[in-house]
């Protein structure tokens, strides 16, 4: 019984959904548009359902934490306390208005533009990495970017690096992107296939 | 403009100079910053994902409108609840089959169409008659060469020699070209971003900026 | 009373010459659905009246007015089965009067296969059928030869190193849900790097972004110390949900960076633009940091900042390799046999087209 439930039914229900579900895309039947709305509203709910384990993880992570006496209890406490501000928060509201909402837009908001904001000193600093990697590679990557950087600005449009930075944008860009996308959809639906099939299943534990 | 006056924009103020307070160095104040905002972040998640998705498709459709199909992906959730036990932390393969089974079939077809079909449409090459210009025509041709020496990049089955071969190499540099690019066309947008936080700091919150 | 009466004369009225009208049942559909079209020369169309009715006599009664120079409608209040029967008429800007003769009958039904997406069908199997002669050929005892990728052999050194200095392996899944294709080949590599983990008892860690990844990438992990026979050095708090907020998340795993002070660092998965804060701040650790995405925008970013980047299409190859069994490796012959086809359809059509145009044109407009 617990093979059957552990392996057997699983395998069996990745190749249903999955046939069913490659072959519906050709399908416009009404049959089938009910099929793919059920099913799609079906997976969002049942990934929501794992929400739960996310949240007694993230309990269960900062608590030992505290527990524990390697110098983390000050974070994890926060952390702790302002995650469950949140859900405490969330459940009386989330329009604007409620503290919710309130704490969202004072603390979330701000750390989070900042944080994103820090990618502009982490580009120097990669761009500083390619630079000192001194390969044949790395030597077109930094060209390219550099080329690409002035013709976005004033200077380089005076001396038509704008234009260069078009032409680039658009032909071996474009022509890099599609190659890559070519294999990827080469590899993605192989791996779609062996999953459907039941070669791939390290998902199941191997 | 005067030093604002209000709390929220102090503690924005506060808080946007710990994290940047990172780039100096990891640090007692960035540490609390980083516990607060993980912890308000997940808290916002869970809320969020609890409103937006397991509410209109689990909840309402079952426990509202009484639709009995929805049973189904309610007890398939609930296995979830098996890995709190090793002993029936298997169960779970159940729900999970049925999203990796439903998402890889729905994907199969689709990620075929966007990322083969359509890819190969766009780089088909015609006799230079065809294009309005010659020089419309040369750029074609490179996205045409451009495009089959990166799949001979990727070719998974080729000898050794291939590797250091000449097609090989003009596949590479296509792709270093290309990420060149991509990244010099980034650097603007973050630039924009740290402009947006200065003129907070220096603007909005110590008004020196207008 | 005139206006009923105008009506009723104009649907008496029949088609100028060389005007063209026809009602079809909308192919292609889930049913619902009839098509009117109309076609001929004319100055621009102001107004589209449209009337149907049940038989051929009528009553017509007004079913649609559009306005503006139209030239097809697709009329959705129609019950599949039943015979429709319609008069269209059309007032030009020139208020020149065009009207149809009684069309139909017509009815709607839904189609069982999208002939649209017949050459996506022909091609997918065509790839479906080569994949599976080279899975059968590899049941049967047939070796298929490989390159080596030079990510993948990073992998296994990456947790060789982690162990030696006796310090934990970080492994994130990147930023989307499990039904992804890019997730799951990230979770395939997962696996196998669990294994290594638990044979060179080393401590894995896994932060999560998607709620039910986390439930996966764990019994993952889990299953994976089983199978290496050490389910005693499994700890289920290495693997743990942080948020799913992009930078909640990427503060989160940077913090285990600094504290934990991870060796090796695995990013494999699909990335958005946290990808970067990830691999700098992993990268100024010192940790040996190996990628695998197909997510182009961020390919860049993690190329300059880690060790090894598989790009695109070695993700998905990365679990056959990587597990060394011969039915997922012989897909990876599968797909290269396909990168053939489509670089010899691509030239040979190029020297079509010189030759017959018209030809290569046809060809490729069918995909």
């Amino acid at each position: 019984m617990k093979r059957f439930l552990s392996r057997t039914l699983p395998l069996l229900m990745v190749l249903i959904f999955g046939v069913l579900g490659a072959i519906q895309y050709f399908v416009p039947h009404k049959v089938s548009q009910v099929y793919y709305r059920t099913i799609l509203t079906w997976s969002i709910g049942v990934s929501s359902m794992a929400v739960i384990m996310a949240a007694i993880s993230f309990l269960r992570y900062h608590y030992k934490k505290i527990m524990s006496s390697e110098g983390d209890t000050l974070y994890s406490s926060i952390a702790l306390v302002a995650f469950l501000a949140m859900l405490g928060f969330g459940a009386f509201g989330t329009d604007k208005g409620s503290l919710f909402y309130q704490f969202y837009q004072n603390i979330f908001v701000p750390i989070n533009s900042t944080m994103f904001s820090l990618l502009a000193f982490y580009m120097a600093s990669a761009s500083y990495r390619a630079f000192r990697a001194k390969t044949f590679e790395a030597a077109l990557l930094l060209t390219a970017a550099i080329i690409v950087i002035l013709g976005t600005t004033p200077v380089g449009s005076s001396i038509f690096l704008d234009k260069v930075t078009m032409w680039i944008m658009s032909i071996p860009n474009l022509a890099q992107k599609r190659g890559i996308l070519i294999g990827v959809g080469l590899g993605a639906t192989a791996t779609s296939l062996k999953i459907i099939l039941g070669i791939e299943k390290n998902w199941l534990g191997g | 403009m005067a030093i604002s006056s209000s709390i929220w924009v102090w503690i924005a103020a506060f808080l946007t100079l710990a994290v940047f307070s990172f780039l100096y160095k990891d640090n007692i104040i960035y540490k609390m910053v980083e516990a607060l905002f993980v912890g308000v972040s997940a808290g916002y998640s869970i809320v969020i994902i609890l409103k937006h998705s397991f509410v209109p498709n689990i909840w309402k459709p079952l426990f509202v409108s009484h639709n009995l199909l929805y049973l189904i992906p309610f007890l398939l959730g609930l296995l979830f609840f098996a890995m709190l036990s090793r002993k029936t932390a298997y169960l779970t393969h159940i729900p999970f089959a049925f999203l990796i089974g439903s998402g890889a079939g729905f994907a199969l077809p689709l990620v075929f169409q966007t990322n083969v079909m359509a890819q190969v449409k766009g780089t088909m090459l015609f006799a230079p008659s065809h294009y309005p210009s010659l020089g419309a025509f040369i750029n074609a041709l490179i996205i045409f060469i451009g495009v089959l020496t990166v799949l001979f990049y990727f070719f998974f089955s080729r000898g050794e020699k291939t590797n250091r071969g000449i097609i090989v190499k003009t596949g590479i540099a296509f792709i270093m070209i290309g990420f060149g690019a991509s990244f010099g066309y980034t650097v603007m947008a973050r630039l924009s971003l740290l402009v947006g936080r200065l003129y907070f700091l220096f603007g909005t919150w110590l008004g020196i900026l207008h | 009373m005139t206006g009923v009466l105008l009506i009723a004369f104009l649907i008496g009225q029949s088609a100028p010459k060389g005007f063209t009208f026809k009602a079809f049942d909308t192919p292609n559909d889930q049913g619902n659905s009839i098509t009117l079209e109309w076609s001929g020369d004319t100055t621009p169309i102001k107004i589209v009246r449209i009337f149907r009715a049940d038989n051929a006599v009528g009553p017509f009664t007004p079913a649609k007015i559009l306005f503006g120079n139209i030239h097809s409608y697709d009329d959705k209040d129609v019950q599949d089965g039943k015979p429709y029967y319609y008069k269209i008429i059309l007032i030009t800007t020139e208020n020149e009067i065009i009207a149809s003769p009684v069309l139909g009958p017509v009815s709607s039904k839904p189609s069982w296969f999208d002939m649209s997406k017949l050459p996506l069908f022909i091609v997918l199997s065509f790839y479906i059928l080569v994949l599976l002669y080279y899975i059968l050929s590899a049941r049967k005892g047939k070796e298929i030869k490989l390159r080596p990728i030079a990510g993948l052999n990073a992998i296994d050194e990456a947790v060789g190193r982690a162990a030696e200095m006796g310090r934990p392996i970080l492994f994130t899944t990147g930023l989307l849900s499990i039904d992804n294709l890019s997730t799951i080949a990230a979770l395939n590599i997962l696996a196998h790097v669990a294994k290594k983990a638990a044979q060179y008892q080393t401590r894995l860690i896994v932060p999560n972004y998607n709620p039910a990844v986390y439930t996966v990438a764990e019994a993952i992990v889990r299953e994976s110390f089983l199978a290496a026979g050490r389910p005693d050095l499994f700890n289920s708090d290495d693997i743990f949900y942080i948020s799913s907020r992009q930078f909640g998340y990427a503060a989160g795993v940077t913090g285990v960076m600094l504290r934990e002070k991870t060796a090796a660092h695995f990013f494999m998965g699909y990335y958005f633009a946290e990808a970067l804060l990830l691999t700098e701040v992993g990268a100024s650790t010192g940790a040996i940091q190996v990628a695998g995405t197909d997510a182009i925008t961020q390919l860049p970013f993690f190329i300059v900042t880690c060790d090894y980047t598989l790009i695109g299409e070695e993700l998905y190859a990365a679990s056959a390799y990587l597990s060394k069994d011969a039915l997922l490796s012989a897909t990876i012959k599968g797909q290269d046999i396909m990168k053939a086809v489509i670089i010899a359809f691509l030239v040979i059509l190029f020297f079509v087209a010189i030759g017959a145009e018209s030809l290569a044109m046809k060809v490729a407009n069918l995909l």
